[in-house]
């Protein structure tokens, strides 16, 4: 009785998700496998477009370049939004204070528009009018006012820490509530017993926080694989200058919308399909060792 | 439930749970872009006073007022019909425009992409075929390529303005620098010489926007590589990317790249229409399309404009060219319910009325022969187009397939400018890109 009733709450949000969600993925996995003449559909195909992702230009060239942009977001993010993420939630932790109004701060380039953080950021580091470059030059540091967005060198690592600035309030709003969960009398104990803060961070609390930083790795490597708008924004489609920017969901969007083939649609939803198998076995092979070790210390 | 009497094992289940949700959603990202199933409207567009509603979509939503006076003027000529002008977001458009093709719920008269980029649209079968219908005899054969199947050569639709690409400069500051409009190369690099002596950026280049890279080519270096007759020798397979002309010309973009600002890979296109326009700056290659934001940005500035003098080399007989193509055009869906009436109005569209309505309130070059432009640099254009005009190659015949030539140019421009590909490298990646779906005539 309670599970059909159970049933009829949830349906709402299943309807919308078989028909927004389900259907739309289902679909796109059949386009995969059929010829395309512009929107006509054709005859089947097998896996002829999953091979054109492999032999064929651009996609020889630009898809490995760009899934290498992706796990290099991926680790990027990653480390620098993990490291600095838990040692702010860290430190908030110790000043109940101004946790609140702190945590609020850091969260609030998360509610903007990754566009819009996108542009802004392009204009502040414009070489010709950008306020950055020109406040280096002032200082006298005119050999560090380089054309961030405009050097592969320098883009990409843009894009990493403009996501790592805009994105930290989410690792630091999940340590926060995971340290919560940390059971006072642990560290308490293992003071009592001589521990130093530093032992008591390592030995205990960061051990404890392992679920929260497998659920944020996770969640961090879905989102990395399908960055989108903040490249976007900075590079444009095509990932400027000379695709040193370009991730795989750019890719998909020249494929599908950008280059006028008249196959676009079976080669993108092939391109889709690959990511979407990426991230999910990604995603579920990191779940699975997550579990393994929830099981370890819940044991 | 409360937190606490949650069961054990719970929470673990709930962060599998969400984990996927979260994958399966992100995937969605990438894979709910996908066509929309035919739907059905009962719609006939004729409304109850026996009027035929024609709707007509468009990605220009900044014309949406030139387009609506001109409709105007259309309907009081023909009072059987309505025209529905719709425009939607440029970005947009494409992904509307098929969805709203591939539906019932579409347009009658589309607003169409040209030459490579009409293809998908013509393999769908969305279109009706135009031919024996509309005539464009007498047309630029430029122009009427745009608007053709590139498998059957039929007419799918009607252009509806030229662009051209050229220099565009301030004249107060030529003036200022006792400086001309140059006729020749070397007058072209002592003015270049000159600007910069006096602390003026002599060329703006938006580099870090691999789009405007190719037009930068073709403004600076279009006669060098032949032009006009290139174009005919490289679709035939005589020549190709890696002739020594077309490198040189590749190679005039890198030897200018003192002329342009510092660090030019990083500067954005809308930057470089900045420091024009802030006077910072004395030239900038640009299309007839850019034209109204130049005057706008600054309307103070007496702009002018001049066709780049050849480089060195040149083959013989080259001259200072003026590069263009048609695009705007419209089209008939094939799905349209009044497929006469709409074939009416894109007919109308080849007329001379229409094409000064195009020159006059959409301040765009009209395709229609004969007819000139008002505005006094359109019509400079224009004329030196219709004198000196070559096709922009790599979006004319060089996008029917992917990489498109302007891809790969612009790309390989840009690793130029940042030292990591020399000319005959960047002409080399052209080639090997294109000839990977193109195939010479001959």
């Amino acid at each position: 009785m309670r599970r059909r009733t159970g049933l009829v709450f949830v349906a709402p949000a299943l309807a919308l998700f078989a028909v927004f969600v389900l259907y739309p993925m289902v679909t796109a996995f059949s386009y995969a496998f059929f010829q395309w003449q512009g929107t006509t559909r054709g005859e089947f195909a097998g896996a002829q477009n999953f091979v054109t992702l492999f032999t064929r230009a651009p996609f020889t060239t630009d898809l490995p370049q760009a899934l290498l942009h992706n796990v290099l977001f991926f680790l990027g993010t990653m480390l620098i939004q993990n490291t600095f993420g838990l040692t702010i939630a860290y430190l908030l932790y110790s000043r109940p204070r101004s946790r609140r109004m702190l945590q609020t701060l850091y969260a609030m380039p998360y509610l903007v528009s990754p566009i819009v953080i996108g542009y802004l950021w392009t204009l502040l580091l414009s070489p010709t009018f950008g306020p950055v470059n020109t406040l280096l030059t002032k200082v006298g540091l005119e050999s560090w006012a380089l054309p961030w967005l405009g050097d592969p060198k320098t883009a990409i690592w843009v894009v990493i820490l403009v996501s790592v600035w805009q994105w930290i309030g989410f690792p630091v709003l999940l340590y926060g509530a995971a340290l919560g969960g940390v059971p006072e009398e642990l560290t308490e104990a293992a003071r009592v017993d001589g521990a130093t803060n530093r032992q008591a961070f390592f030995k205990i609390t960061l051990p404890l926080l392992v679920p929260a930083i497998g659920t944020v790795s996770v969640l961090t490597f879905i989102f990395a694989m399908e960055a989108f708008a903040l490249p976007y924004a900075f590079g444009g489609s095509t990932g400027n200058p000379a695709g040193a920017t370009d991730f795989v969901s750019l890719l998909f969007y020249r494929t599908a919308f950008d280059s006028g083939a008249t196959d676009a649609i079976g080669s993108s939803s092939a391109l889709a399909t690959l990511l979407f198998l990426i991230i999910f076995g990604g995603a579920y092979a990191a779940t699975a060792v997550l579990r393994r070790h929830e099981r370890r210390i819940t044991a | 439930m409360t937190f606490a009497s949650r069961p054990p094992g719970s929470s673990r289940r709930a962060r599998r749970t969400v984990l996927t949700i979260a994958a399966l959603s992100g995937a969605l990202l990438v894979t709910a872009c996908s066509p929309s199933s035919s739907g059905s409207s009962d719609s006939t567009g004729a409304g109850g006073d026996g009027k035929v509603t024609l709707t007509v979509w468009s990605w220009r939503v900044e014309d949406e007022a030139a387009y609506n006076k001109i409709f105007d003027a259309y309907e009081k000529a023909h009072p059987n019909v309505n025209v529905d002008f719709k425009a939607f977001k440029a970005t947009e458009y494409n992904k509307i425009l098929a969805t709203g093709l591939a539906g019932s719920s579409g347009p009658d008269v589309p607003q169409v992409r040209s030459y490579g980029q009409l293809q998908g649209t013509v393999a769908s079968k969305s279109l009706l075929p135009l031919d024996g219908k509309v005539d464009l005899t007498g047309w630029d054969e430029n122009v009427v390529a745009s608007a053709k199947g590139k498998e059957d050569g039929k007419t799918y639709s009607v252009p509806l303005a030229r662009q051209t690409v050229q220099m565009f400069y301030n004249q107060g500051l030529f003036e200022k620098n006792g400086l001309k409009a140059p006729t020749t190369w070397d007058e072209f690099l002592a003015a270049n010489d000159k600007l910069m002596g006096a602390g003026v950026t002599p060329i703006a280049v938006g580099a870090k926007d691999d789009w405007t890279l190719p037009i930068v080519h073709e403004v600076l270096a279009g006669s060098r590589f032949g032009g006009k007759a290139f174009q005919s020798e490289v679709l035939s397979g005589k020549k190709s990317f890696t002739d020594p002309d077309w490198v040189a010309s590749v190679k005039v973009v890198g030897d200018l790249e003192k002329y342009m600002p510092k660090n030019v890979t990083g500067v954005a296109q809308t930057d470089a229409q900045t420091l024009f326009s802030a006077e910072k700056a004395a030239m900038i290659p640009g299309g007839s399309f850019d034209l109204s934001v130049l005057q706008k940005a600054n309307p103070g500035m007496k702009i002018g404009i001049f066709q780049v003098p050849p480089a060195p080399g040149s083959p013989s007989g080259s001259s200072a060219t003026t590069a263009g193509w048609a695009d705007g055009n419209f089209a008939v869906s094939a799905k349209s319910k009044h497929p006469n009436e709409a074939t009416e109005l894109v007919t109308w569209m080849t007329s001379k009325e229409f094409g000064q309505m195009v020159n006059d309130d959409i301040k765009q070059i009209s395709a229609v022969p004969g007819v000139e432009p008002t505005d006094p640099l359109l019509k400079q254009m224009s004329d030196n187009y219709n004198n000196s005009g070559s096709p922009y190659l790599l979006l004319t015949d060089f996008r029917y397939g992917a990489p498109s030539g302007t891809d790969l140019l612009g790309k390989g421009l840009q690793q130029m400018l940042l030292g990591s590909k020399d000319a005959a490298g960047v002409s080399q990646d052209l080639d090997t890109g294109v000839k990977t779906w193109f195939k010479p005539s001959a």
